[in-house]
């Protein structure tokens, strides 16, 4: 049995009666009473996930709203600091083991408190299951309490905690969700999902897994991780930007809406948690990459490695290899169940294309197919600027590579499945990460989003945006792309007769206005097809 | 599209044996490399005057080709990603245009350097002739600026990969001014060091291949926040070391790898 089991943070009402929550808050709280030059610290411990300690305008933490009152000095030594802070990966296939280590190493330190303070031995992080039954889709409320049972302040109480409305009302728009809250028409808060778990691919895609797979893209030598990976991607990203949110005048965002802020707000480690029980649970049916280019994590391309302070004033090193198997960790989680079998993706389209036997011989869930080409089938001819509502553009397709689509569409069959096809927002920069986009194909003017879900693509959210848009820093300025399986919807335009057009329009719609100073835009929106 | 192993894989191939076979035509071929050969004029001493000696001895025409032959063995490598990216993003029948386009503009500038760099050495080698002096004098000058924040800025927007258009001249021209601009903050970046081999008496095609592993492994680093910091062979270094370590550890654990 393992010595550590991370339990719902619903437990007792998510509130204090949840003795793992009050303990942390505990642990946090005394963290938060050392020096941000302290690896045991906080703060130091935050900006070992990303830091804006010496930026000199928001989002610098020195311009942070407390609580908590964030530290931007003294600093560690220069060797010390630069061996921790901003490690995060994001756009990686490293994305899961790095925070896994991440959470081990912070729970270590908070648990270190716990026990100092009295409190048990075996405490470990609870998890928020914001896809679980019920209210669970709304912060566990000890979050919010001002004040801790003894009267003193809760230091898992955040300010800049403005959630999807920009109210302080935290909570996550899954699908049910979305429905019972009736929005402005103009805009169209994506659901959060967990549709990343019917995937059967780490890394690559097939028909029941859309690039770059459930791990992330393959980052090493090249530094092409631009793309998050589908765990990633939706529910991680929409997350932290629907928690996080933007402040009521939409001047500044929320700490979980930014890289360099999120692990500032205690409802991180929270929600990694559950980040993390989701990898696991993924884990029972599929396994995870055997390249010893991901075993080895990024020092076997020369990078740096992953590494975290300890309580015990050492530094420990770990790897993907180390962090593969939550069990040999020591580590469970109080629900594990199994994930949803991959989606019978294939057959589903073969039936809606008309080819019904087909379908009936299609085994779904196969490997990656390596002899598939990815090609391009259009894209727009300028930049796009995103307003308050969003923004439209139309996406030129090459007639050629049309017809081939089509083509594939029509004559789709058990031994030639239809084409999978791929809407890529390439090159998205801004200054403000708080948007979340969903993205429609072919949406009627002045239609409202919601009732067209047979034309909505997919949601993205903004996390990472601005620091991603820096010339001068780990994404060269590329910004951040996002790729949405469009499948399904082009079936339903070849079914129309909507598809063999000279162009394909693609319209933006934001969950809240987009503040004028965000400056967003999409360098091109493309269409792939993989057949 | 999002990172694909077996275009990268495909393009890594083209672009590693092109150089590769650059390098053999230079090994096999000492006269095909960018050098000034030294009239016997120029070997008693510093002489203006044996200018249209030397460059009879020395055709413009001879020299460019062997600097572009100096640019395809040294300089392919590094172009391997944006390579991948333009062919990714180009519409199959555009691909190969596009990237020769883009390479054009790459090379364009970097003939266009050539001519600067070339016209230093025959200065050079003029007034300095077989001297260690100035190739030391400029080896200083390129340690110096490997350490600067500014080198950090040139190798930041080498991995910028971003603005290409799909249909018509805009593809064209974009992949005409991707390469450009790509080339521009390569020779911004790399130029003094580029001019170190040719400025020296001997040696010349080890110092090239130094500078070009120099080059290669500063690529692979990640962009970074510029800073004071030295770009050497680390990246490299760490590269094999870690690479060494894996297939030994890999051999341990399967003996039959290494059969």
């Amino acid at each position: 049995m393992a010595q550590y089991t991370r339990a719902n943070a619903w437990n007792h009402g998510g509130t204090f009666a949840n003795t793992d929550l009050l303990w942390y808050a505990k642990g946090v709280g005394v963290l938060q009473t050392r020096k941000l030059s302290d690896p045991s610290s906080w703060w130091f411990l935050a900006a070992i996930h990303g830091e804006y300690v010496a930026d000199k305008k928001f989002p610098g933490w020195k311009f942070l709203p407390a609580p908590p009152p964030v530290p931007v000095t003294p600093l560690a030594t220069a060797k010390v600091w630069s061996l921790y802070k901003d490690q995060c990966q994001h756009q990686s296939w490293f994305f899961p083991p790095w925070h896994r280590g991440y959470l081990l190493a912070l729970e270590a330190h908070v648990r270190a408190a716990v026990v100092q303070l009295g409190g048990p031995a075996t405490w470990a992080l609870p998890y928020w299951d914001y896809l679980g039954p019920a209210n669970q889709n709304t912060i566990p409320p000890a979050f919010t309490q001002k004040k801790l049972p003894d009267g003193s302040p809760n230091p898992l109480y955040v300010v800049a905690r403005y959630g999807p409305d920009g109210d302080s009302n935290i909570y996550i728009p899954t699908a049910a969700i979305v429905k019972q809250h009736p929005h402005d028409p103009d805009f169209a808060p994506g659901p959060v999902t967990d549709h990343c778990l019917s995937n059967d691919l780490f890394t690559g895609d097939d028909a029941s897994t859309k690039p770059p797979g459930f791990g992330g893209p393959v980052t090493g030598f090249h530094h092409g991780g631009q793309t998050s990976g589908n765990l990633e991607n939706n529910p991680h990203n929409l997350v932290h930007v629907y928690v996080g949110g933007s402040s009521p005048d939409q001047q500044t965002y929320g700490l979980m809406s930014d890289p360099g802020l999120a692990a500032l707000d205690p409802i991180f480690y929270v929600h990694h948690a559950n980040i993390d029980r989701m990898w696991a649970v993924w884990n029972k049916k599929h396994p995870n990459p055997t390249d010893p280019k991901w075993l080895n994590g990024p020092t076997a391309g020369g990078n740096r490695k992953f590494v975290m302070p300890m309580p015990d004033g050492s530094s420990w090193t770990y790897t993907p290899k180390q962090m593969a198997d939550l069990g040999q960790l020591n580590y469970t989680y109080d629900n594990l169940p199994d994930p949803p079998a991959p989606a019978p993706v294939l057959a589903e389209r073969l039936i809606k294309l008309g080819a019904a036997t087909a379908a009936a011989k299609v085994k779904e869930g196969g490997t990656v197919v390596t002899d598939q080409n990815t090609e391009l089938v259009g894209a727009t001819e300028k930049a796009l600027s995103l307003s308050r509502t969003g923004a439209a553009a139309a996406v030129r397709l090459d007639p050629g590579v049309r017809r081939k689509v089509v083509q594939s569409l029509t004559q789709a069959a058990e031994s030639a499945a239809p084409d999978r096809v791929y809407l890529e927002l390439e090159n998205v920069r801004g200054t403000f990460d708080a948007s979340v986009l969903s993205v429609y194909i072919n949406l009627p003017d002045n239609a409202k989003p919601a009732d067209h879900p047979e034309l909505f693509a997919g949601s993205i959210a903004l996390f990472g945006l601005s620091r991603a848009s820096l010339q001068d820093d780990q994404h060269a300025g590329d910004g951040l792309s996002f790729v949405l399986d469009i499948s399904k919807v082009v079936d339903t335009l070849h079914l129309s007769k909507s598809l063999d057009v000279d162009s394909l329009s693609v319209k933006l719609v934001p969950n809240r206005e987009i503040p004028d100073h965000a400056q967003i835009t999409v360098g091109r929106i493309s269409i792939y097809r993989k057949g | 599209m999002t990172y694909d192993t077996q275009e990268f894989a495909r393009v890594r191939s083209l672009m590693l044996l092109t150089a590769a076979a650059a390098w053999m035509l230079l090994l096999t071929e000492p006269r095909a490399m960018p050098m000034i050969v030294p009239c016997a004029a120029t070997g008693a001493g510093p002489m203006p005057s044996s200018l249209p000696m030397l460059l009879s001895m020395n055709p413009p025409g001879l020299l460019a080709a062997g600097w572009a032959l100096m640019l395809i063995a040294m300089m392919t490598p590094v172009l391997i990603e944006p390579v991948r990216y333009i062919r990714m993003r180009s519409f199959t029948h555009r691909r190969a245009r596009a990237v020769l386009l883009f390479l054009g503009g790459y090379a364009a500038v970097w003939m266009a350097t050539g001519v600067v760099l070339l016209g230093s050495a025959f200065a050079v080698e003029a007034f300095a002739p077989q001297s260690y002096l100035p190739a030391a004098g400029i080896v200083l000058v390129a340690l110096v600026w490997q350490f600067t924040p500014i080198k950090q800025r040139c190798l930041n927007r080498c991995h910028a990969l971003s603005g290409l258009a799909a249909f018509g001249t805009a593809a064209d021209l974009s992949a005409l001014r991707f390469g450009a601009i790509h080339g521009l903050w390569c020779a911004v970046s790399c130029s003094a060091m580029m001019l170190a081999p040719m400025l020296l008496p001997g040696g010349q095609l080890v110092a090239m291949a130094t500078v070009s592993i120099l080059i290669f492994s500063e690529r692979l680093e990640q962009p970074a926040v510029p800073r004071w910091r030295w770009h050497g062979f680390g990246q490299v270094i760490r590269i094999l070391v870690a690479q060494t370590r894996i297939r030994l550890q890999s051999r341990q654990i399967d003996p039959a790898l290494s059969e």
